[in-house]
């Protein structure tokens, strides 16, 4: 017990001062989203007038529908595109390594880097419609980045680019791991490669896709750096997301109140995926020792 | 008593007054001055850093420090400063924004100092106002840019066979027109920020009626803002939207200068900076002119932006010898000069004289227009620069207006009730 002192005081002791700042900084955000500060922090009391003013304004209700658009569309391509990506190199594939690290190379590319590089590949005068403008075919359209309308799909696209090698990597694990004998007796029984993967694979791998919709929800929610470097929320205000509306609240337009009310807004968004997610964790642990 | 202390107040503030003929005499105080901007790298950069050598050269302590990126970075470093109790000595801020932060932390008189140097007299009457709020004089202006200079590509005239420089806006949209019409691809080029689409509409309004501007933007009148001038305004924008370059997305107007030049594109509104922007690009002054923005009263409309810095009240001896050397400088003719010369803008004294060399047509013409402009009262304060309004003002007219640029299925008359109801709410 006193050798093992030091150990828990090695981790406890960090975890605990960063639950502290984390906690104590929320609630910090959260009085001050009941405060009627502007540009520092003020006490004083306005009820919940910052927070209805937030959902008032054009651009939170714009913000809001676009994170939905976003995160579900995000989420199940990713997803999808992930899990296609994963199986295509299970199959025992000449170069896997090599493969392997190219789908996963996005991820370590900063998204500042991401949306910039796709502002340019999807700007029609510079970008895909150019190219394929001078290969001939002039009729081509491909400019969502200026249309109001499809530029948060452009977001999308970028997005998958970057984070569906992840995905692929988290699925990929998953695979490998399928017990063999499960494996074996299925193809004893003269199971098909397409029958396989739908009755026996992938049932297994649905803890791996939860896992992999929490991590790409909570992401989508607090997307800021890729929106800000590929459309900066433009066209107009056309894509604009909340972590977008707090930055300019708090630092562009000094409203440190209505800032802080759109970030707590955007902290419950967050945890009503997150507490889900938590509590079927706690579900599960309890019923693993019984299973 | 009370004679003791007005006794000691009058010798505190002469040896205010004094203090750096004082502090120089004196070496026991050497001027120490500490100061934060956003300007560190370019033409912005090379100006501050000389205007600290003379600083230095007048036995001073020059300890700048810059922070990077957009104004909104550097206002979070002073925020922390001033939260923290140890703000700069002196720091940049501009428009508006020095009457709100000057509420947040106390700040230096300077009008003894201002006064000192007859200050008050050369500078335009409403840029003044700004850097007094409360009637004291707590900022001074650095240098001044007029957001509305129009620059005409050689090469896009030569197209349109004109060599007329338009005057009003009607003139402006013949000019697009016969550019379109002899292969000018895009009459107007243009960036796709949001201060970008903010100076397409101000400079409109202004050139309409620099009253209705100065009445609906600057002092947000509620008759004015659903005036006719308003609705012409968005009318001309939307004009100008329609000859802008679609594809050019978010980005910064400095990405099509090329085109531009080239005579792909034919006119851009944009500030004077985009002189240095151009020279610093390797173009030269042959290959575009520079004029005031459209007016339709034919004499010049000058929208206002300038920098500034704020004096923040510090205890030490050594910086407040600091503060008072630096505001001297600061209204120097001469450092006016040297800075406007490094920047390209020109300076906020209307009685230097730009005739001699180190200076451009450009920033002779924009000086001139400058002084024509506050003759007949026509020298307003830009919105798309936050110099009318503060900065949440600001970015909800800017909203409207810029998904006005980006949207054209919404109609004039909308827009002028969507900006109308964005400043009710912002108010």
């Amino acid at each position: 017990m006193v050798r093992r002192l030091p150990e828990y005081l090695t981790i406890w002791v960090p975890l605990l001062l960063s639950a502290a700042h984390l906690v104590s900084f929320s609630l910090w955000t959260i009085w001050i989203s009941f405060t009627p500060s502007t540009l520092v922090p003020v006490s004083g009391w306005v009820g919940l007038r910052n927070y209805t003013s937030v959902l008032a304004s054009r651009n939170w209700q714009i913000a809001f529908d676009n994170l939905l658009l976003f995160g579900s569309a995000f989420v199940l391509l990713s997803l999808v595109t992930g899990l296609t990506l994963a199986i295509l190199l299970d199959q025992r594939i000449r170069g896997e390594n090599v493969l392997r690290s190219i789908f996963l190379y996005p991820l370590a590319v900063s998204f500042v880097v991401t949306g910039t590089v796709w502002s340019w590949l999807l700007n029609p005068g510079i970008g895909i419609q150019k190219l394929v403008h001078d290969f001939g075919w002039t009729s081509f359209r491909f400019d969502w980045l200026i249309d109001r309308d499809m530029a948060i799909w452009t977001i999308v696209i970028a997005a998958i680019w970057q984070s569906s090698g992840f995905a692929m990597a988290l699925f990929l694990a998953g695979l490998r791991s399928v017990d063999a004998d499960l494996i074996k007796a299925a193809q004893i029984d003269g199971a098909g490669p397409v029958r396989m993967y739908r009755r026996v694979i992938l049932p297994t791998l649905w803890p791996i896709t939860i896992t992999v919709i929490v991590i790409q929800l909570q992401f989508a929610i607090s997307t800021f750096d890729l929106v800000r470097a590929l459309t900066n929320g433009g066209p107009g205000i056309a894509t604009q997301l909340p972590a977008l509306v707090v930055y300019d609240l708090m630092f562009q337009r000094n409203l440190l109140g209505r800032g802080a009310a759109a970030a707590v807004l955007m902290l419950l968004i967050l945890l009503s995926v997150l507490l889900p997610y938590a509590a079927w964790q706690y579900l599960q642990q309890r019923r693993a020792p019984h299973a | 008593m009370p004679m003791i202390t007005r006794r000691r107040l009058l010798a505190g503030s002469a040896a205010a007054l004094a203090l750096p003929a004082f502090a120089r005499a004196q070496s026991a105080i050497k001027p120490r001055l500490t100061a934060i901007s956003q300007w560190s790298a370019g033409s912005d950069g090379a100006a501050i850093t000389a205007l600290g050598k003379k600083f230095e050269e007048k036995g001073g302590i020059w300890q700048h420090s810059p922070v990077p990126g957009f104004t909104t970075e550097m206002m979070n470093k002073l925020r922390a400063q001033i939260m923290a109790g140890d703000p700069p000595a002196c720091s940049q801020l501009k428009g508006p924004e020095i009457a709100a932060w000057s509420k947040i932390a106390p700040t230096v008189s300077l009008d003894e100092l201002v006064a000192a140097a007859g200050y008050e007299k050369v500078v335009a009457p409403d840029l003044a106002k700004l850097h007094k709020p409360g009637g004291k004089w707590i900022a001074l202006p650095l240098q001044i840019y007029s957001t509305n200079m129009l620059f005409l590509s050689k090469r896009a005239m030569d197209k349109a066979k004109a060599d007329k420089i338009p005057v009003t806006w009607a003139d402006f949209n013949d000019l697009a027109e016969k550019m379109k019409a002899g292969g000018v691809a895009y009459p107007i080029a243009n960036g796709g920020t949001r201060p970008d689409d903010g100076q397409k509409f101000e400079a409109s309004l202004a050139g309409i009626s620099p009253a209705a501007y100065r009445a609906a933007i600057m002092n947000l009148d509620k008759k004015a803002l659903e005036g006719p001038e308003i609705k012409a305004a968005f009318v001309q924008v939307r004009k100008i939207a329609d000859w802008m370059d679609p594809n050019v997305g978010a980005q910064h107007f400095s990405t099509n200068l090329k085109r531009f030049v080239d005579g792909d594109m034919g006119m851009m509104i944009m500030g004077g900076w985009a002189q240095g922007v151009l020279r610093n690009a390797g173009f030269k002054f042959e290959d575009f002119m520079i004029t005031p923005g459209p007016s339709d009263n034919g004499k010049p409309v000058f929208l206002l932006n300038a920098d500034a810095f704020i004096f923040w009240q510090r205890k030490e001896p050594d910086l407040q010898a600091g503060q008072a050397l630096m505001a001297q400088l600061v209204m120097d003719p001469a450092i006016q000069t040297m800075y406007s010369q490094i920047t390209g803008s020109i300076p906020v004294r209307t009685d230097v004289d730009l005739s001699g060399e180190g200076w451009s047509d450009g920033q002779r013409r924009t000086a001139a227009a400058l002084k024509d402009a506050i003759a007949s009262n026509q020298a307003v304060l830009s919105v798309a620069h936050n110099m009318a309004q503060e900065n949440g003002l600001t970015a909800a007219l800017i909203d409207v207006i810029t998904e006005y640029v980006k949207n054209k299925t919404i109609k004039p008359e909308q827009a002028v009730t969507r900006l109308a109801e964005a400043v009710e709410s912002a108010r």
